[in-house]
């Protein structure tokens, strides 16, 4: 389970933990708006600078983003590749038969590589830092304002926060199944086609049963418990507003408007 | 031939903040054709330890070596299937890894992955079904139509079908009712009979009294003790030092023993404890 590194928490006591997780949320998405302004190079330069103090501040290891971005290099050279062929502005800088490369499209190649590692690094910083609970907790306060128009805000955040809880047991689950298969004789990495097959659905069926079971079970369990989604509730769990939540907020307004700002001048 | 441990070090998520120490130097032998039991705390290394029977887990450090296949930290061998063939290992809760249309297809579903041809499968699951204590009839039926006690039985059908030498069992009796559990661990023990090597973790020191030769026990990621079975239950203090209770002959033999009688305290068998009582009281 060492490549599911991406979104996982990792609890080490840092500035950024320590944190507000509405701050944290809400700082991630102006974030997110902002590296899709065109700043230029300089723009990034900020925003990367930013995001670097940002993570070493959380403590984030080199080996953490990295394994953070495994999964994503597909999707990585996916894109980067259709971008290099199918843009074609500006002048030819390379040529090979009936594939021109231009300068633009390595240009704007190289802005959807530093966009996405952007993106990848913030989502991972506010994943690693804050726990799945706070995180619920977070969008519930954050969503309150809805509530005024019939949106059922509590509903919303009992049912994130039920899909968090269960990953870990899932993952579990699922390792504890492929174990037991591969005690059968399923080998998960060789094979042929129709073997393989067969060992996805030795996997897979068992893992549906058992969070179906444990779907209903947890239904049962807070159904006899008398759970209301609409009962009025206290929460042991208090979000307190610290003075460091106001500096990271005003830091990041700093950012994000003056990369904003820039884009509208160059 | 035998199952040897030397030095064999398992950490968990090496090199992350998760990690954990799981084993800290185990070195075990575990002769051929014994019952072995193995005991000790949830999280004192158990479950680990009898992954890397299987390969399923590899030492992170020291050597395993199964009956001459070697294992090392650098070093495993190119497949693990042979390995897998030989340590059959029955999980806790072995029910939830049944996934087949018919009992039949799912007890032969180890046999195939290992390359045992159709018709001989039949065989096999015919014979390992009644095993288990179940008849013919139940093998076209589908495994989610029985109860938790037959699944049970089922899926334990599954490993035995591939007819390993060795035998690992994670509590295999956890959760069933006295009688069935009564007959599983009968079952094990003609296993055993018939001159395999089987491990048992169980937390019944009843169970281990009565059907294991020897036991294995576990504290802290390390054997503290590797005896026969009477040889542990002599040590009262050790084992509560673990809070590992005896086994209830056993106490009621030293309770007897407290008030004035002078009985074996390493005899396992009612009926023997009767006899002798019966002598002690007329004599």
């Amino acid at each position: 389970m060492d490549s599911m590194m991406f979104g996982k928490y990792i609890p080490v006591n840092s500035f950024v933990h320590r944190l507000d997780p509405r701050l944290k949320i809400g700082a991630l998405i102006l974030l997110l708006v902002t590296v899709f302004f065109d700043a230029g190079f300089v723009g990034y330069a900020i925003l990367s600078i930013f995001v670097l103090i940002m993570s070493y501040m959380a403590k984030m290891k080199v080996s953490q983003i990295l394994s953070a971005m495994k999964p994503m290099l597909f999707m990585m050279a996916f894109l980067m590749i259709f971008n290099l062929l199918f843009i074609q502005n500006g002048t030819i800088i390379f040529s090979l038969g009936f594939i021109h490369i231009y300068d633009k499209a390595v240009i704007q190649t190289l802005y959807i590589f530093i966009r996405l590692l952007l993106i990848i690094i913030m989502t991972s910083i506010l994943t690693a830092t804050t726990k799945p609970l706070d995180l619920t907790l977070g969008i519930e306060y954050l969503l309150a304002p809805f509530k005024k128009f019939g949106f059922p805000t509590h509903e919303v955040a009992m049912i994130i926060s039920i899909a968090l809880r269960f990953i870990p047991t899932l993952l579990e689950e699922t390792q504890r199944i492929m174990k037991a298969q591969a005690s059968r004789g399923v080998d998960y990495s060789e094979g042929t086609m129709s073997q393989k097959i067969m060992s996805i659905v030795s996997l897979i069926i068992p893992l549906f049963i058992s969070a179906f079971q444990r779907a209903e079970d947890l239904a049962n369990a807070m159904e006899s418990r008398n759970y209301n989604p609409e009962a009025p509730r206290t929460r042991y769990k208090q979000l307190h507003w610290q003075f460091a939540d106001s500096i990271s907020l005003a830091a990041t307004l700093v950012v994000s408007g003056s990369v904003i700002v820039l884009s509208f001048i160059l | 031939m035998s199952i040897t441990f030397k030095q064999v070090e398992h950490t968990y998520s090496q090199d992350t903040p998760f990690s954990y120490h799981a084993l800290k130097g185990v070195d075990l032998t575990i002769e051929t054709g014994h019952m072995t039991a193995l005991i000790g705390h949830t999280g004192s290394g158990k479950s680990t330890l009898i992954q890397h029977i299987n390969g399923l887990l590899l030492p992170t450090a020291g050597e395993v070596d199964i009956e001459d296949i070697i294992i090392t930290a650098t070093d495993k061998p190119k497949s693990l299937k042979p390995l897998r063939k030989k340590a059959g290992l029955v999980f806790q809760f072995p029910e939830y890894q049944l996934f087949e249309e018919t009992i039949l297809k799912d007890i032969i579903f180890g046999p195939k992955n290992f390359g045992m041809d159709e018709e001989k499968t039949l065989e096999v699951a015919k014979e390992t079904i009644k095993l288990v204590g179940l008849d013919e009839s139940y093998l076209e039926k589908s495994p989610f139509d029985l109860s938790g006690g037959q699944k049970r039985r089922v899926a334990i059908a599954g490993i035995l079908a591939m007819d390993p030498d060795i035998l690992v069992l994670d509590e295999p009796t956890a959760g069933l009712d006295p009688q069935g559990a009564k007959e599983m661990m009968e079952l094990f023990k003609q296993i055993n009979n018939q001159g395999k090597t089987v491990i048992l973790v169980s937390h019944d020191m009843n169970q281990v009294l009565q059907y294991c030769d020897d036991v294995v026990v576990m504290n802290k990621g390390k054997v503290e003790r590797h005896v026969k079975v009477d040889e542990l239950f002599k040590e009262t203090e050790y084992l509560t030092s673990l809070s590992i209770d005896l086994p209830i002959i056993t106490s009621f033999i030293l309770e007897l023993n407290k008030n004035g009688f002078n009985i074996d305290p390493s005899i396992k068998d009612i009926n023997e404890l009767i006899e002798v009582l019966g002598g002690e009281l007329h004599g």
